[in-house]
């Protein structure tokens, strides 16, 4: 046997294995996709994989808000996910540039600030966080979800790893040519593309599967963010549809699987590059 | 103008801090603050002292959820880990045509907002015909589970569904780890050894320790704040017996059930030092781990 074979029944053995790990995990969400064609009936047989028929009717209940304001609810999702996500990109990344570039008083204080606030999260103190935006007046409203979740302590880790892999002499040379700290800063951002992104990803996804903080500020219906809306659906009653919770389910998991994908090859290659370090 | 330039640093901070200050510590003072107040939802509360958390230490369902909070992310991260670190050595030799799509298969339950996943596991591996009961169950002979109401299965059913969410990112972020690992590192010690598992222990092992540290913490962490899997399968409660009564569920039930608030922000603010005290375990394990191994590279 050569050893070009012997490494191809290595690389088929474990494409095997891991693709059959992997269907097993996928299975139930290609399960979920044709449940929404469903009616109830079926849908409680989970053996059976394929519908009897393809009954479009549950998306347009879905879509039509009969059960859900869908549209409100998801555009509520996006708008919070995405500001939380550009938010906390813009802070952290400040915050991680001044860890990584600077020598200033206070900071192994600030730092172990930050990691305070990995260990013990908001979801965590979700009581108080509750009582407290009662309190500053944003109760009930997106301001209210959007704000606290910029505040990440994973972020300002991360960008104090990636500008650290900046070279000092880029800083230099902006400082020689009269920069301050702002511009400077500008200047390497478009070095960090992939980073930012990836990060930016990494919070979108966090930001748009959270529950609990969403649910204890928003109350009314038409605030409510996609997954807690679904949530609030299941349990109603028995008469209710579960192909719509389905079709809605698919549809809330497209957009973080469609970010993953279109930037799969630059979040890992951003990973691989802060873990070098 | 000169003491402007030289405190510019702050000027970078600012933004961030202001908003840690904001919803981070205002929030976690409230917490402290209310934790010394009465239950009174309506009226006048008043100053209680240390009352609540005296009391806490004499409730026994509190007990049982730190208890079960414990065995809940110990068994997920015992299975996680190893799960993943053999995920992520399968999937580096695989075709390298086959390994993205592999990743994205895997990766799906974590990209999926965690009450789907907890609907997901009701409607397709619950009950009699679910596959969790097909596949491992009555194809041993067994009489069939009933995970969520039998007692001594919810907190399987919970860490089954926290494996099934997060070892697709572990996998992932080791995979990366791994492939950022250079390639001499493999080349010299093959002088010293050809067994792959020798190679594992003493070339990738080591180096993947930042990565491995940081998935432990972030495992940690997740697992202490995991509520809506809970809340979704177990509506709320802590199922029969409080078998799955989990701290933040609760907590939750605590405040918003029983309208106890100054007992649930109490719950709250001890959840902080018992984190704080696993991660500084962690944390020194690692210490003294590196510093061993890096003993033993002296010797060997």
């Amino acid at each position: 046997m050569t050893r070009h074979t012997r490494q191809w029944i290595a690389q088929t053995w474990s494409s095997l294995w891991v693709g059959c790990l992997g269907l097993m995990v996928a299975y139930p969400f290609a399960w979920m996709a044709v449940s929404s064609f469903k009616d109830n009936q079926q849908i409680f047989l989970p053996l059976k994989f394929w519908p009897e028929a393809w009954n479009f009717n549950f998306f347009h209940q879905l879509m039509g808000s009969e059960w859900i304001p869908f549209w409100k609810v998801l555009l509520n999702s996006l708008i919070i996910a995405m500001g939380q996500s550009i938010g906390a990109v813009l802070l952290t990344s400040l915050a991680g540039f001044a860890f990584a570039k600077h020598v200033f008083r206070g900071q192994g204080i600030l730092f172990v600030a930050c990691l305070c606030l990995i260990v013990f999260p908001r979801q965590m103190m979700a009581l108080p966080l509750f009582q407290w935006v009662h309190t500053i007046g944003l109760y009930d409203s997106v301001w209210g979800v959007m704000l606290p979740g910029m505040a990440s302590g994973l972020g300002v880790l991360y960008f104090t790893q990636v500008f650290k892999l900046i070279p000092d002499a880029y800083l230099e040379a902006a400082r020689i040519e009269g920069a301050g700290e702002w511009r400077t800063y500008r200047l390497v951002l478009p070095m960090l593309g992939s980073s930012l992104l990836s990060y930016g990803l990494i919070h979108f996804i966090l930001a748009w599967n959270e529950h609990l903080v969403p649910m204890l500020i928003l109350n009314a219906p038409e605030h409510q963010t996609l997954p807690l809306a679904l949530s609030s659906l299941y349990g109603s009653s028995l008469r209710f549809p579960f192909a719509v919770l389905m079709a809605g389910s698919l549809l809330a998991m497209i957009p973080t699987t469609l970010f993953f994908l279109v930037s799969y090859r630059r979040f890992k290659n951003s990973l691989s590059d802060v873990m070098m370090s | 103008m000169n003491f402007l330039r030289r405190h510019a640093v702050y000027g970078l901070l600012v933004p961030f801090f202001v908003s840690f200050a904001c919803f981070w510590v205002a929030p976690l003072m409230e917490g402290i603050r209310m934790s010394f107040y009465s239950n009174e939802l309506f009226g006048e509360v008043s100053y209680v002292g240390f009352e609540h958390y005296r009391a806490l230490f004499n409730d026994a369902r509190y007990l049982k959820a730190i208890r079960n909070t414990a065995v809940y992310t110990l068994a997920s991260l015992a299975c996680i880990l190893p799960l993943a670190l053999l995920l992520a050595h399968g999937l580096r030799s695989t075709f390298a045509r086959l390994r993205p799509m592999l990743q994205c298969l895997l990766l799906l339950p974590g990209l999926t907002p965690p009450a789907v996943l907890a609907l997901l596991f009701l409607l397709v591996f619950h009950g009699r015909q679910g596959l969790l009961n097909q596949w491992l169950v009555i194809p041993f002979g067994w009489q069939y589970i009933n995970w969520l109401k039998d007692p001594d299965f919810i907190l399987v059913a919970l860490v089954f569904q926290c494996v099934w969410r997060w070892v697709g990112f572990i996998t992932f972020f080791l995979l990366s780890g791994m492939e950022a690992i250079p390639k001499m590192y493999y080349e010299a010690f093959e002088l010293e050894s050809n067994r792959s598992w020798h190679r594992f222990r003493w070339v990738t092992l080591p180096f993947l320790r930042h990565v491995i540290l940081f998935c432990l913490v972030y495992l940690i962490v997740d697992a202490f704040a995991l509520f809506s899997g809970a809340y979704v399968l177990l509506g709320g409660s802590g199922g029969t017996a409080d078998a799955g009564l989990l701290l933040v569920s609760y907590t939750y039930q605590t405040a918003f059930t029983f309208g106890s608030f100054g007992t649930a922000a109490a719950m709250s603010i001890l959840v902080a030092p018992s984190l704080l005290l696993l991660l500084w375990a962690c944390m020194w394990g690692y210490r003294r781990r590196s510093l061993r191994s890096s003993m033993k590279f002296q010797t060997t």
